[in-house]
């Protein structure tokens, strides 16, 4: 991000820069800042807060939520929703341990799971695109519908894993880091990558800001939309797999269960416009953070668990608050 | 003739934030009569209307009606005394009965607190009644013809017992055997004594309905009359103003071979059998009234819109383009116009708008390259004088002229060989409109084939080679630049030229 071209001219008017520089980075970051400010006060409130088990607990509790965050991101920023993600969540979950049972083998049982996960967002997709249909009754029926599979599927049950060798992939660790952490930081740096670094990522921001115009840039708006779907669909896939592998096990019935409202609730708490255009992934990441912090801090607490939600909504609508001064 | 007026504006001023938008004006309108109001855009109508329907406040002058001073203070004591205003776009919900409409905002209730639904019918068809026309006031209103629609809003205005109703082009709206329909029921409201203010463009219109006109330009009354007394072409005349010889831009060089040729160009509604050929280092200029279809022609061209039949050809070559990216690839560019709703994506960077529909140019390895972007980037900035001090930062915080700078610059980037720039002055100051007619021109003269369309006659004069006047989806006169006047394309512009294909240009 520097400008070699233009540093002279800054030295000249420097101060009316300055304050507009700290004014940006207020409006660009003030999600990291509002993060540091909870973390703070969270270390001096609990002293068992700042431990970093307890530290490393946070980032493990948020980590699937934290990938979906991310897809959630891109559709976002792109001017859409997805409501799917939980039901998709459950269904590539069940598509993923009735493979594994079946053929024993992992490889095969995580091949599986992506394409689910991403032949799914990739029918979300073409519902919005070509059928033009709004994303969140497309999303709405199929967060329904896939539900409904899943429970049909499993016949309402939980479906446990018969391969031991499956649960390593959530459950190891690398010295204090487990796994599903590190695929969850691995993850954030691909989409910043993606969304920042690549002309798919241009072309996100440029559709969710302003569709008519990126049409007539010639970009070609159905497919870029589609393949933004599938890629949520995708990083659902990943979340699935970790879900699965953590318990052994996966729940036709409550497993992925109102994650599309966490998600949500992180990628605009991360700053990103609901109607598209703007938006971070770091944001998102910092989001999924704030929020992990908060029922870190309300458990450690004793907090009733019944208090968590009021907490949760009253952040979410105090970060919108914020962010409406532009 | 002041004594027998209905209405009568005196010496009427107004400005906003110091710029006089009217000077001095006057205008009488007789009880039962049409008069129409002409000018062009920006010669003060629409403020002058505004006055009398209390949106505005005049700073200088009076309002008589009936011989008696009235202080119009706002929209609500206008209707008070009886002025009524319908407005280009349809204002009509159409989700709602044709009694619901008339009524919005006006309903009639019992004691209870109940809508008296049987009254209000029956009121409804007294007025339409009154018009001569039969029409169930329980019909819902998205199923009426766009004529009839304006029927709904006339009743509306005869409920509230309108003596005065100022129409701003309400025919624009309104498909050719409608509009006969709809004099129809301008000359019954006549005969009811209702005095009619008619904002058009569209002479031939007012030949056939208006008793009277008054031209306003720049703000002032440039002449009043009967209709029947002068003809047409004094009155044009006066709409433009004198003949206004500004440097044009144009430049006489070398012309390549034809580059794109559109063949029987139709789209339903939108545009009819459009033909013409564009040759390398050519300028055409297509200019017409609002919903003359010169845009939809265009964006159908660019693949934008797909439902047309006709042939459109690059380089003698016969391509099928139904979508943007197509006619990329086909070499055509566009630069549409509305630029905040169209154009610019604003929550973009300078930068990143500049590199939008070219970004192969700038991808290393398949990853954006910044530097790369801000190198090609200064390259333009000095190339096109944009003022911008940080490319980094979002577009919408320059200035029009500086926006659609980045634009051109965006589509000098693609590097097509056939450029639309669709009203590329559009609410731009005219140092930098200056400007962007010398880029134009000089992408010409590197052999490029331009096409410019815009709604001033006197832009596209100053710098086109070939002028095609539309109007109502038609190519209704080829011109030659240097052989033509605005007066003579306002006149085919607004069809008072007689009907028929018209060209000199064999």
């Amino acid at each position: 991000m520097t400008n070699h071209n233009f540093k002279d001219q800054r030295l000249t008017i420097k101060k009316p820069v300055f304050k507009a520089r700290l004014s940006w980075l207020w409006s660009e970051y003030s999600v990291i800042l509002a993060f540091i400010i909870i973390f703070i006060l969270s270390s001096f409130i609990s002293p068992r807060f700042f431990d970093i088990q307890n530290q490393f607990n946070i980032l493990m509790q948020v980590s699937i939520i934290g990938i979906i965050a991310l897809g959630m991101t891109v559709v976002m920023i792109s001017g859409g929703i997805d409501l799917s993600v939980g039901s998709v969540l459950a269904l590539t979950g069940i598509m993923t341990v009735i493979t594994l049972n079946a053929t024993g083998s992992i490889f095969i049982a995580i091949i599986v799971a992506f394409a689910v996960g991403t032949f799914l967002g990739l029918l979300n997709g073409l519902m919005i695109a070509k059928g033009k249909i709004a994303s969140f009754i497309a999303t709405l029926g199929m967060m329904a519908a896939a539900r409904s599979i899943a429970l049909y599927i499993a016949n309402g049950g939980s479906i446990s894993g018969e391969v031991p060798a499956f649960t390593t992939i959530a459950n190891s660790k690398i010295w204090m880091i487990q796994y599903p952490i590190l695929f969850f930081l691995l993850m954030t740096f691909l989409v910043y990558i993606l969304m920042h670094k690549t002309r798919f990522g241009r072309y996100v921001y440029a559709i969710g800001s302003n569709e008519k115009a990126a049409l007539l840039s010639a970009i070609r708006v159905d497919r870029v939309k589609i393949g933004v779907y599938s890629l949520a669909g995708f990083l659902v896939s990943v979340a699935a797999i970790i879900e699965t592998s953590r318990l052994n096990s996966i729940s036709s019935s409550s497993s992925g269960m109102s994650y599309e409202l966490d998600a949500i609730a992180a990628v605009i708490i991360g700053g990103t416009r609901m109607t598209g255009g703007r938006g971070k992934v770091i944001g998102t990441f910092f989001g999924v953070l704030i929020l992990g912090v908060i029922n870190n801090m309300m458990n450690l607490m004793d907090v009733s668990s019944y208090l968590q939600g009021f907490v949760k909504g009253l952040i979410i609508i105090i970060a919108v608050l914020f962010q409406k001064r532009e | 003739m002041t004594n027998s007026s209905f209405l009568t504006m005196n010496h009427i001023e107004k400005s906003f934030s110091g710029v006089p938008v009217l000077k001095d004006v006057s205008l009488h309108v007789a009880e039962g009569e049409i008069h129409a109001l002409l000018g062009e855009n920006g010669a003060g109508k629409s403020t002058l209307m505004n006055i009398l329907g209390g949106i505005h406040r005049s700073e200088k002058g009076s309002i008589f009606m009936s011989g008696q001073e009235v202080k119009i203070t706002d929209p609500r004591t206008a209707q008070q005394y009886g002025i009524s205003f319908i407005h280009q776009e349809l204002n009509v919900v159409s989700d709602l009965k044709v009694y619901e409409n008339i009524f919005l905002g006006t309903e009639l209730c019992n004691k209870f607190g109940f809508l008296e639904v049987e009254e209000m019918c029956k009121q409804t068809s007294a007025i339409t009644a009154q018009l001569g026309v039969t029409i169930n006031p329980k019909e819902y209103v998205r199923n009426l013809d766009a004529s009839y629609k304006q029927l709904v809003e006339i009743s509306r205005a005869l409920l509230h017992n309108a003596k005065l109703i100022i129409m701003d082009e309400p025919t624009s709206a309104l498909a050719e055997h409608e509009v006969e329909q709809y004099f129809i029921l301008m000359k019954k409201l006549k005969a009811s004594g209702v005095s009619i203010i008619y904002i058009s463009h569209k002479l031939n219109e007012i030949k056939q309905i208006c008793d009277r006109y008054t031209v306003l330009r720049d703000g002032e009354v440039v002449g009043t009359g009967l209709i029947q007394e002068d003809n047409l072409n004094t009155i044009t005349k006066l709409m433009v103003g004198k003949p206004i010889i500004e440097d044009r831009y144009m430049h006489t060089h070398e012309l390549g071979p034809v580059i794109l040729e559109v063949e029987n160009l139709t789209s339903d509604g939108l545009f009819t059998d459009v033909n013409f050929k564009v040759r390398k280092g050519e300028i055409h200029g297509f200019t017409g009234l609002a919903g003359d279809g010169r845009t939809e022609l265009f964006e159908s061209i660019f693949g934008y819109r797909k439902k047309y039949t006709g042939n459109i050809k690059v380089n003698q070559k016969k391509l099928k383009i139904d979508h943007p990216k197509k006619a990329l690839n086909a070499r055509i560019g566009f630069v549409p116009k509305d630029r905040k709703e169209t154009a610019i994506i604003k929550d973009l960077s300078v930068l990143h708008n500049m590199s939008l529909a070219s970004i192969s140019h700038f991808e290393k390895y398949g990853f954006i390259n910044n530097q790369l972007e801000e190198a090609q980037f200064e390259t333009y900035k000095q190339q096109l004088n944009i003022k911008v001090h940080d490319p980094d930062i979002t577009i919408d915080k320059l200035s029009g002229g500086n926006q659609q700078k980045v634009m051109i610059a965006k589509w000098l980037e693609v590097d097509t060989d056939i450029l639309i720039f669709d009203n590329p002055t559009q609410g731009i100051d005219v140092g930098a409109k200056r400007e962007i007619y010398q880029h134009i021109v000089a992408l010409a003269k590197k052999g490029k084939g331009i096409i410019i369309l815009s709604s001033e006659a006197s832009e596209i004069l100053k710098i086109s080679h070939s002028i095609h006047v539309m109007a109502q989806g038609k190519i209704v006169a080829q011109l030659k630049a240097e052989k033509t006047s605005e007066a003579q394309i306002m006149r085919y512009a607004t069809g008072s030229y007689g009907e028929g294909v018209t060209s000199d240009q064999s």
